[in-house]
């Protein structure tokens, strides 16, 4: 576990940090009229945009970079990952010119999965130090997107990532269609938040610093979903939430997690928690990505806040009442 | 090795003494010296470049800048003749600045020119730029295209051989070796799976070397293709330069001065030697004297020593100065050292006997 929890820069270096949006979803779900919406709308900020050869963006902005998704699988040790290879040079030589822009919106093909993206901001010492992967947004079009979720695992690998979802074109569907649509997307990603919109007309404080990735936020928005408890093993990709009240041994809970993450790595999409380790006053944060993971303290609990600790994985193939065990087992006896 | 630089350094160094520095807006993104040794060029993160006339190496205010990209320099390299430069940016243009400071279009095309090189035998020569996954070759005149190589992904660097004969270029699991002169284009493949990031050769041509993205260096020798993997890096290795004889191959990606000993049946198996450093400051730049075994490095705190490789004595050019030092070369004639920093910081030192 010691190497792939990473120690996080502290608050006050990740300020400095460029963030970074990943846009991705189908093709035709809107992803470049959400992008023409962020990069026209008055914010007085200004927006380096990473598109795929395919992109076609309407306005003119000097700060668009043509990428070609180049993904390669790194050798870390005991860790596999797929890293995009060309975002890493792609950020470098943006930051050059650090003083032209506020953040970077990176655009994936609709086939692509969101993970090397991730990854890449896990494993690379250069975009870590320069820049922050704020969140994933997906989004999604109300019109088709049942369909799309049937015949495709790359739209589910989508929902599953995201940190926020863009629900669009509700204009093409009633609310009874909508609200089945949401609790589709739920049963996948019970953690991201879901905004409806037409044609992208969403504010921009729903798309744009997010803090998917901060550590201090974690679970922050996480609604209290219920435990479907019906299967004990799911095929499908869904959401895992587990509690435990008493305090946690810290020691033990690495261990465990950094046995799964090696074993199950592979099908857990993501995992968040918010960690109460027996003899700790400060929350201890918890995130990954498939294998790669990091975690570190993130201050005092606030007044009234409940000290429980909080896991939530976002997975295929997942053993829910084994993950119980592995979980309940960790704590400070 | 931190016993060979401590607290009984001064707080001055060569910079203090033998150069001058100016401050630019915008990163230093490389530099280089014209092949004459009469001018230093910077380029920037702003799309200018500063030349400093050799006369005027003591004298920074008369150092010129001139904007010749719209955006980031990301390129750098002398031209192909004994004077001048040429530039690539994220403009996608390839641009060549004349010793009289005019500036002139080689190409405009559709993709950010990130790497370029030069060759010359002072009677003909030969320019490459990678733009993705091409490799383009033009005659000296830089308006005649010899060849297109095509790359199975973007290319991370590019270097001749030092008789011209052959280019080779990095890229996703390997290094592609092509003939310059070739009719018929056949690519040499040297495989090894992963991500490959910056690419030197052997000044014999003994040994092509990548550096890779696991912060550890692959090679090939070019005589059988035997394999040979030199690793123990805290960082990526994003500098590396062999000494003028071939001897060593110095690199970055350390808080020393690493160099891997390519004699006596080197570097396989052998452990590399440290040329000193910085303790807990990593390596940034390094470059190699063209006449004398001396090797320069530039850290992460802006620190820039100079190191006798085989006597290991440590001369400071200059103690911090805050941004890392992300350019440093040597002129052709070794009288000079030029570096410039992340900061915007440009120093040239004039090395040469007064």
């Amino acid at each position: 576990m010691s190497d792939t929890v990473q120690a996080s820069p502290d608050a006050a270096a990740q300020n400095t940090l460029v963030p970074v949006t990943v846009l991705t979803g189908f093709l035709g779900a809107g992803k470049t009229t959400l992008l023409n919406h962020i990069l026209t709308a008055q914010h007085g900020r200004k927006y380096a945009v990473v598109v795929n050869e395919f992109g076609e963006l309407g306005v003119d902005n000097d700060l668009v970079v043509d990428a070609d998704e180049e993904v390669f699988e790194m050798n870390n040790g005991c860790i596999c990952c797929t890293v995009r290879g060309d975002l890493i040079r792609i950020l470098g030589n943006l930051m050059k010119r650090r003083a032209k822009f506020d953040g970077i919106i990176v655009e994936t093909t609709g086939l692509a999965d969101p993970a090397p993206v991730a990854q890449t901001f896990f494993v690379d010492e250069d975009v870590r130090g320069k820049t922050r992967l704020d969140a994933v947004v997906t989004v999604v079009d109300a019109y088709n997107v049942i369909q799309t979720l049937d015949e495709s695992p790359e739209a589910v690998n989508q929902i599953a990532f995201a940190d926020v979802i863009i629900l669009n074109k509700t204009d093409l569907v009633d609310e009874v269609a909508l609200a089945t649509i949401e609790s589709r997307i739920r049963s996948i990603n019970a953690v991201a938040r879901i905004h409806r919109a037409q044609r992208g007309d969403v504010p921009l404080s729903d798309v744009l610093d997010q803090g998917g990735f901060d550590l201090q936020r974690a679970l922050e928005h996480a609604p209290h979903f219920l435990e479907d408890t019906s299967h004990s093993h799911e095929a499908d990709v869904t959401s895992l939430s587990y509690e435990v009240e008493e305090p946690l041994d810290a020691a033990r809970f690495q261990a465990w997690i950094g046995a799964v993450l090696q074993e199950q790595g592979a099908d857990i999409l993501r995992a968040k928690g918010i960690l109460n380790y027996a003899g700790e006053d400060q929350r201890f944060a918890f995130q990954a990505v498939h294998m790669m993971a990091d975690g570190g303290f993130i201050g005092p609990w606030k007044d009234g806040e409940p000290r429980v600790s909080r896991l939530v994985f976002i997975g295929r193939n997942l053993n829910r009442p084994q993950l119980r065990r592995g979980f309940e087992s960790c704590r400070a006896k | 090795m931190s016993d060979t630089v401590n607290d009984t350094i001064p707080a001055t160094g060569l910079l203090e003494r033998r150069g001058a520095m100016r401050q630019l807006d915008g990163q230093i993104t490389g530099c280089t010296i014209s092949r004459d040794s009469q001018q230093v060029a910077f380029a920037t993160g702003e799309g200018d470049i500063m030349v400093a006339e050799r006369a005027d190496w003591g004298q920074s205010d008369a150092w010129t800048v001139t904007t010749v990209h719209d955006g980031a320099i990301l390129a750098i390299a002398p031209d192909a003749g004994p004077t001048g430069f040429l530039t690539g940016g994220d403009d996608n243009a390839l641009r060549r600045i004349a010793a009289d400071g005019s500036v002139s279009d080689l190409v405009k095309g559709r993709r950010w020119i990130e790497h370029i090189t030069t060759w010359t035998n002072g009677k003909g020569g030969v320019i490459a730029f990678a733009s993705g996954r091409q490799v383009e070759l033009r005659d000296a005149d830089g308006h005649t295209t010899l060849k297109v190589l095509e790359h199975p992904s973007t290319v991370s660097g590019i270097v001749f051989d030092a008789k011209g004969k052959r280019i080779a270029a990095s890229h996703y699991n390997g290094a592609s070796m092509w003939f310059v002169q070739a009719k018929v284009d056949t690519v040499r493949p040297l495989e090894w799976k992963g991500s490959h990031i910056g690419i030197a050769i052997h000044p014999a041509g003994e040994a092509l070397v990548t550096s890779m993205q696991e912060s550890e260096l692959h090679g090939w020798r070019l005589s059988d293709g035997h394999n040979m993997r030199m690793s123990g890096y805290p960082s990526k290795v994003q500098s590396m330069a062999f000494t003028r004889n071939g001897k060593w191959l110095v690199t970055s990606g350390a808080d020393t001065i690493v160099m891997w000993p390519f004699f006596g049946g080197g570097p396989m198996g052998k452990p590399p030697a440290e040329a000193g450093g910085l303790p807990g400051v990593m390596c940034t730049r390094v470059a190699c004297h063209p006449v004398h075994d001396i090797v320069a490095a530039g850290f992460a705190d802006g620190s820039v020593l100079m190191a006798d490789t085989g006597a290991q004595r440590i001369l400071p050019v200059c103690i911090g100065g805050s941004g890392a030092v992300t350019a440093l070369e040597f002129s052709p004639d070794g009288c000079c050292l030029a570096f410039g920093s992340e900061d915007g910081r440009a120093c040239v030192v004039d090395l040469s006997a007064k």
